[in-house]
């Protein structure tokens, strides 16, 4: 099987290869048989990078340690799972993850287009080939998976332990589901340019996936807060890291894209700036694997400094320039086709969305690439950490969060001074309701206050359109109100799936918010030693040692701690802490100690403990954290993936006319 | 048979292409190692000479609880090699010798009487501007701080200019009719549905 997969890696890259000069030929010169060919290559790539993927599992679960891969991130006692994980662990292992989902995502974006967008296909086809093949070449000359070592070591160096974590099982396939997810509405972008079919067609192809890289990109990065929150020890679960950055720049982008093209479905316009959405998120995503595998901006996600990087770069600059040639010779047929009918309307409000999305994403971009720029001006090192971008961030956010209301709130074309009082009332007062009971609690925190306020008024925009879809669907259809909701939601997937992700949005904000009123404790104890402090709701809390102990478990010697906690006197469990040393099969320890947090998880409030060390045999150094809210950060993801996922659930064309969803077509397009 | 044959030729040209394409990249391209993914300050390299005192004789009373100096403290870069500041660094990898001994100097200069801005200007004196967790706001750097809010404006800018030229003095409504093939009952219910979508 390794040797199969070996091979396949090679004939793989002859498949793309065939499949991006067939598809562009089969396109240009309009040959029905070098299309199909195309088409086939596409499958066929699918199929070798399949093998490959299996090759390198094979691999890596009988720890074949010739190959310098498996060396490099397995050890022989390393659990099953984690050996199955490891395939993404280091450089060349993702890479091939990359390509084989792309691969995967490719032949079925051929095979469900079959019989559709047949004019555009050969071209999508040959870019999404053209893309494989640029991942494939990385891997086979730049990081190849299967690199033998010229002698076979007893073992492996093992698994870093901060990866040998459920999250870490699934936050980077997700992750890169996201990523890759950007190619292929990229491909129909290119297709769409070069056959200037730049009407309807080639936006409903688009939409779907975009939602799917949209979807996965959002799990993505909550698992990845999961996972750095329950993991890193800090307490926290975002810290603006280059690498977090890169994910959040395409997320971003295909989110401002979710919105506007709802516009130029409605109304035929932002045309431009809808293909500009699209082929931006697929170049941050190469930007965003630059910024990781070159090692040029320090991170510490950073995998192993390479001149992989560079590769991305010289591919990065290659899609600019054929995208923006594209762009610029297609200008003409990217002119809107309806105009804008008042200045207070839903259109135009979703331009001023679009506006704070792109602007978040860019003071990201930059504050992320300002070192090298500001080392390369002036010799001289700096860092742009959490200060800069949360300072630049956060009123961006908040006024995204107060669009996030007021968009659904305003008709589109042109909004009557009537309908947007009767809109905005409610939701006003709730906002400042909410705003104004947190004050009177004791809240003084100005930013914390102004991020519930808003909460409040887009929780009340939302429940005010659900309460009067179900009010009106009750009237019509004598429905009880349970069975309206449901049959107001599967009937306008997107309208009310959007809504449901914008109460996810609320919920994070919530959890953000929260973050100001944590509180932290140094504490030493000794066993049966106690320690007292207060949590942010003013509860008393008391935590009782139990004790050190030391074992031997699976891979890792472990030293815990246990606490007893009691709040306001009451017993309400208890809370393990460790330290961790690795070792490979011989006893060898295996990286530096690493550190497991006891979290006691709550709708208030968890309780986080971090084992700092220990002195002597009994005596525990430990950091007591009250983070407030933060189980609704994982909630608020989970509502917005479902929301999510309702949206792009299927739904028959006619009842996406009945929404309003369809595209307008002018008539010269649709006797086209 | 004219047109197949150049189309072969010119399908072989571009497979020659892709062939020279992948020998240049295979002779600019050698193979990387491997090296364990570096998730942690604990795996980044330690250098002895990473830390350097900075001390300032004591001048007062301290003017900063606790809370105040772990927030001072996320403003300071740790200089063990990692990309966290002092505070995060030194409560979240435990085997760090630069993130505990930087602390140490706050808390030196915190017990002297320092202020926040003088521990701040301080620690720049000794380790330069890459001791801060921000870009300075003098000189060049002040354009990491601008430049967003100036994207920002022209952006503003840009869609007021945009929404100026996509606005028509007086239209009628030129929204396409949408094609559905329906009964009457069906339209009306239809148009309801539009008329709601439209609030």
């Amino acid at each position: 099987m390794i040797l199969i997969g070996e091979l396949s890696l090679w004939v793989a890259l002859l498949m793309a290869t065939w499949g991006t000069a067939v598809g562009f030929a089969g396109g240009y010169y309009k040959r029905p048989e070098l299309i199909a060919s195309a088409e086939r290559a596409s499958y066929a790539t699918f199929g070798f990078l399949l093998l490959a993927a299996l090759g390198l599992w094979s691999a890596l679960l009988h720890s074949d340690f010739s190959f310098r891969y498996v060396a490099s991130y397995t050890s022989a006692n390393l659990p099953s799972i984690y050996k199955v994980t490891a395939f993404w662990a280091g450089q060349s292992g993702s890479l091939l993850l990359w390509a084989f989902i792309l691969s995967a995502y490719s032949a079925l974006a051929v095979w469900t287009n079959r019989s559709r967008n047949r004019e555009l296909m050969p071209y999508v086809t040959a870019t999404l080939s053209a893309i494989t093949l640029f991942f494939v070449m990385t891997l086979c000359f730049g990081s190849n998976p299967y690199e033998r070592l010229d002698w076979i070591p007893p073992d492996g160096t093992g698994l870093n332990p901060q990866l040998q974590n459920p999250g870490m099982a699934i936050h980077p396939p997700n992750l890169y589901l996201g990523y890759i997810g950007t190619a292929i509405p990229f491909a129909f972008a290119i297709a769409a340019l070069i056959t200037r079919r730049l009407d309807a067609g080639w936006l409903a192809a688009v939409r779907r996936w975009t939602l799917v890289s949209w979807f996965f990109n959002t799990t993505g990065i909550i698992l990845g807060m999961w996972w750095a929150y329950v993991e890193l020890g800090w307490g926290g679960y975002w810290a603006w890291d280059p690498v977090e950055n890169a994910s959040f720049l395409p997320w971003l982008v295909n989110t401002a894209f979710l919105h506007s093209i709802m516009v130029q479905e409605k109304r035929g316009m932002l045309r431009k700036w809808n293909v500009t959405l699209v082929v931006s998120a697929f170049l941050l995503a190469i930007l965003g694997t630059f910024i990781t595998r070159s090692g040029i901006i320090s991170s510490v996600h950073s995998f192993a400094q390479s001149s992989v990087g560079y590769w991305f770069l010289g591919f990065l600059v290659i899609s600019i320039a054929v995208t923006a040639y594209l762009v610029a010779t297609r200008l003409n047929d990217l002119e809107a086709k309806a105009e804008l009918e008042s200045l207070v309307s839903r259109e135009a409000s979703f331009l001023f969305n679009n506006l704070l999305l792109v602007g978040i994403a860019f003071a990201v971009l930059w504050g992320t690439l300002f070192p090298i720029l500001s080392e390369a001006v002036t010799n001289n090192k700096i860092t742009v950490g959490p200060p800069f971008f949360n300072k630049v961030n956060v009123p961006l956010g908040l006024a995204l969060l107060a669009l996030t209301g007021i968009g659904p709130l305003i008709a589109w074309r042109r909004a009557s001074a009537e309908n947007l009082k009767r809109q905005f009332t409610g939701p006003l007062l709730a906002g400042i309701t909410s705003g104004a009971a947190l004050f009177a609690l004791g809240m003084r925190d100005f930013g914390a206050l102004v991020a519930y306020t808003l909460c409040g008024f887009v929780a009340g925009t939302i429940i005010q359109e659900f309460w009067k879809g179900v009010g009106a669907r009750r009237r019509m259809y004598g429905e009880n109100a349970v069975m309206a909701l449901v049959r107001l939601v599967a009937r306008n997937r997107r309208r009310y799936g959007g809504y449901i992700v914008h109460v996810g949005i609320v919920i994070l904000f919530a959890a953000f918010a929260g973050l100001a009123f944590k509180e932290e404790f140094d504490v030493t104890l000794k066993g049966s030693e106690t320690y007292e402090a207060t949590d942010p709701y003013g509860n008393q809390w008391r935590f009782v040692s139990q004790g050190v102990s030391r074992y031997d478990e699976l891979n890792r010697q472990t030293t815990a701690v246990l606490l007893d906690a009691f709040r306001n006197g009451k017993r309400v469990g208890v809370i393990k802490t460790e330290k961790r040393q690795y070792m490979d099969s011989r006893g060898v320890p295996t990286f530096q100690p690493a550190t497991e947090v006891g979290i006691m998880e709550g709708i208030r409030e968890d309780v986080y403990v971090v084992l700092a060390g220990v002195i002597g045999e009994d005596t525990a150094e430990m950091r007591i954290t009250f983070n407030p809210l933060v189980w609704w950060v994982w909630y608020g993801g989970l509502i917005m993936a479902i929301g999510g996922l309702i949206v792009m659930w299927p739904q028959a064309e006619r009842r996406r006319a009945q929404a309003g969803y369809s595209t307008v077509l002018q008539p010269a397009e649709q006797s086209a | 048979m004219t047109n197949a044959l150049l189309s072969r030729r010119r399908f072989f040209a571009l497979s020659a292409a892709s062939a020279a394409a992948m020998v240049v990249a295979r002779a600019a391209g050698a193979q990387e190692g491997e090296g364990q993914a570096n998730t942690g300050a604990a795996n980044a390299p330690m250098e002895a000479d990473r830390y350097k005192p900075v001390r300032l004789a004591a001048k007062g009373t301290p003017v900063m609880d606790q809370a105040k100096r772990d927030e001072l403290e996320h403003h300071i870069h740790c200089q063990c090699g990692c990309n966290l500041d002092v505070y995060t660094c030194r409560t979240t990898d435990f085997s760090c010798q630069v993130s505990p001994a930087m602390h140490g100097d706050v808390m030196a200069l915190v017990a002297g009487g320092y202020s926040a801005p003088e521990i701040i200007a301080a620690f720049k004196n000794v380790y330069g501007d890459r001791v801060l967790m921000a870009p300075p706001t003098n000189g060049f750097d002040i354009a990491a701080w601008v430049t967003p809010f100036v994207a920002l404006s022209a952006g503003i800018a840009l869609v007021l200019v945009v929404l100026k030229r996509l606005r028509a003095p007086a239209l009628a409504p030129t929204i396409s009719p949408v094609l559905v093939d329906a009964t009457p009952d069906e339209q009306a219910r239809l148009d309801a549905l539009v008329r709601s979508d439209d609030r």
